[in-house]
């Protein structure tokens, strides 16, 4: 694989990106609320206590929070929630990318002159991957570090060291980048089978459902997962992803693009 | 990138090359050759292995059977070698709508390795030849269909190709567009471009191609158009008259040497003749003298047309292409 071909191939990508307002404003937009929304949480919130039971249980799977007063302990249950909702940015944002360039490619049959080129279809493939991959870990990763800062002033010392445990930084830096793979999976597959990008961002959606899983599994505070389970999810979520990467190699075969992509 | 053969006069040569999708056979026993230089036309109907033909012998799909190669490079263990080595103008443009006409090429530019200066240089040559260059920055989304047409042109011509291949490059624009399109492809032609054409437009094939290659899943026949006309032409004697001739006067033309079929129609005798021009003054000197009043004599010359239902083996019926009983 030629990195000068890849990156050809991921430079016009992002130029057509930064041309498209629609799948820019999807890019940009929910990171902004995705960091304001935790702290009109934090506010509304205020000084109330959780019900009694329900503090009980999330101190027995975070005894480290024994420490927090009670509206400390609400607080950080409120903005553990925040986490998953960091790691849909790198599920959506890849998802919206890779479709929208596919399909894209597919209705203007702007595909066929490229082939034609000396280039091999992994590279191709890898340019897009990447394309999409990197702009939506990247607004995950900055809108996180946007929140850290502003959580370090508004909620004060203890909640900013919740925002910054291992089960965040394991969610943020490993699960986000592996959920964005498996995004991009999804959408090259999707992509290859459907004309229309919105059909293709809700199929490949699905991928999303598991993200939105964790949300209420948490939000009920029934299991807050830990480091150890961040990384076990990345490490599921990769395998996943890995045996859909060779599914979508074949579908991004030269010969299947030209013959059978309609 | 692998060193070249030695170059020789042949820029494409095809052996037995065929093409199956499932249990069907697009195209099969495709033998071919086409010189440096050449312009060598693919006419079919839709349907008939045109475009498979073009992608297999561009290394864009594997051929099933048979071996094709450009410049001595095989189609099917060199392909980025052949993909180095020709340019495609595919069905429709293929353009990125959102970039201008100049970041368009510099893409392609980039995937065929060409360094910053040669890409600068090349760019501005081709946009200039095909009077995009004011226009250079707009964004081609913009671009009436002719000039999208002629920046794939140019697109395709960028990396200097040995043979250049147009697929339908006239099809489905308006005739003002194809005009600007085809006279781009003779320029392309006096500049003794090796081109492949594929067209289901005769008159295109017949002003631009130095030979025709009839394709029906498969290489029907391959001549040149004066070739074709000659093997299989039909020439004949066209003479208007004042009034419609009399019986005497078409059975005295009957009894002069020469002579094929004679008959009038909508006020015009047209005699069939193997040499239409050395009969022509016997048949007029003929009909004078049978009181006939003549207005015009021309030769027809069989058109391109009859030629392409002669060997494609169809006729025109009332309701469209028949196929002969």
């Amino acid at each position: 694989m030629r990195a000068a071909i890849v990156w050809t191939i991921l430079r016009r990508e992002w130029m057509e990106t930064l041309r498209n307002r629609l799948l820019l404003s999807t890019i940009l937009v929910p990171p902004v609320l995705l960091t304001v929304a935790p702290i009109i949480l934090a506010g509304a919130v205020g000084d109330r206590a959780l019900p009694a039971d329900l503090a009980r249980q999330i101190l027995t799977q975070k005894p480290e929070w024994a420490s927090f007063s009670p509206s400390e302990l609400a607080g950080a249950f409120a903005v553990q929630q925040f986490l998953v909702f960091f790691l849909l940015m790198p599920a959506y944002i890849p998802l919206s990318i890779a479709t929208f360039s596919i399909i894209g490619e597919k209705q203007a049959r702007s595909l066929e002159p490229v082939l034609a080129a000396p280039i091999r279809t992994v590279e191709l493939l890898a340019g897009k991957a990447i394309a999409a991959l990197v702009p939506g870990v990247l607004a995950g990763w900055v809108t996180y570090v946007a929140f850290v800062l502003l959580a370090s002033v508004v909620y004060g010392r203890a909640l900013f060291g919740v925002v910054t445990d291992g089960s965040w930084l394991a969610g943020v830096f490993l699960l986000g980048p592996a959920v964005g793979l498996s995004s991009v999976v999804a959408g090259v597959i999707v992509s290859a089978r459907v004309n229309d990008p919105r059909v293709a961002q809700q199929i490949g959606g699905v991928v999303i459902v598991p993200v939105v899983g964790l949300v209420l599994v948490q939000a009920t505070g029934t299991l807050l997962v830990g480091p150890l389970g961040y990384v076990l999810m990345s490490l599921v979520v990769l395998a996943v992803s890995l045996v859909g990467l060779r599914i979508g190699v074949r579908l991004f075969d030269r010969e299947a693009i030209l013959t059978r992509w309609r | 990138m692998t060193q070249p053969p030695t170059e020789t006069a042949v820029a494409l040569r095809a052996a037995g090359l065929g093409r199956r999708f499932g249990d069907r056979w697009a195209v099969r026993d495709i033998d071919l050759e086409v010189q440096r230089g050449e312009v060598l036309g693919l006419l079919g109907p839709n349907g008939a292995g045109k475009t498979t033909t073009v992608r297999l012998l561009t290394a864009l799909i594997e051929p099933t059977e048979g071996t094709a190669a450009v410049d001595g490079f095989d189609v099917r263990t060199q392909p980025d070698d052949v993909r180095a080595r020709v340019g495609i103008l595919t069905e429709t443009p293929g353009l990125y709508d959102k970039l201008s006409a100049r970041t368009n090429l510099d893409f392609f530019g980039r995937l065929y390795g060409l360094d910053a200066e040669t890409r600068a240089q090349r760019i501005e040559h081709h946009l200039r030849l095909f009077g995009l260059w004011e226009r250079r920055d707009e964004v081609t989304g913009t671009f009436s269909k002719g000039m999208k047409q002629k920046l794939a042109i140019a697109r395709a011509l960028l990396h200097d190709p040995s043979v250049v291949f147009l697929d339908e490059p006239t099809a489905a624009l308006d005739p003002e567009a194809a005009f600007i399109v085809r006279e781009s492809i003779e320029t392309l032609r006096k500049a003794g471009r090796t081109i492949v054409l594929a067209t289901h437009n005769l008159d295109e094939a017949d002003r631009l191609c130095d030979r025709i290659a009839f394709v029906r899943a498969g290489l029907v026949r391959v001549d040149s158009p004066a070739a074709l006309r000659g093997a299989l032409g039909k020439r004949s004697l066209a003479i208007r008259l004042a009034s419609s001739p009399s019986p005497d006067a078409i059975a005295a033309l009957r009894q002069l040497d020469g002579i094929g079929v004679v008959e009038a129609v909508d006020g015009v005798l047209r005699v069939s003749a193997t040499d239409p021009e050395s009969i022509a003054p016997a048949v007029v000197r003929s009909l004078v003298a049978a009181g006939g009043d003549i207005v015009e004599v021309r030769i027809d010359r069989t058109s391109l047309e009859q030629i392409y239902f002669d060997v494609m083996g169809v006729r025109p019926g009332a309701d469209g292409i028949e196929a002969p009983p």
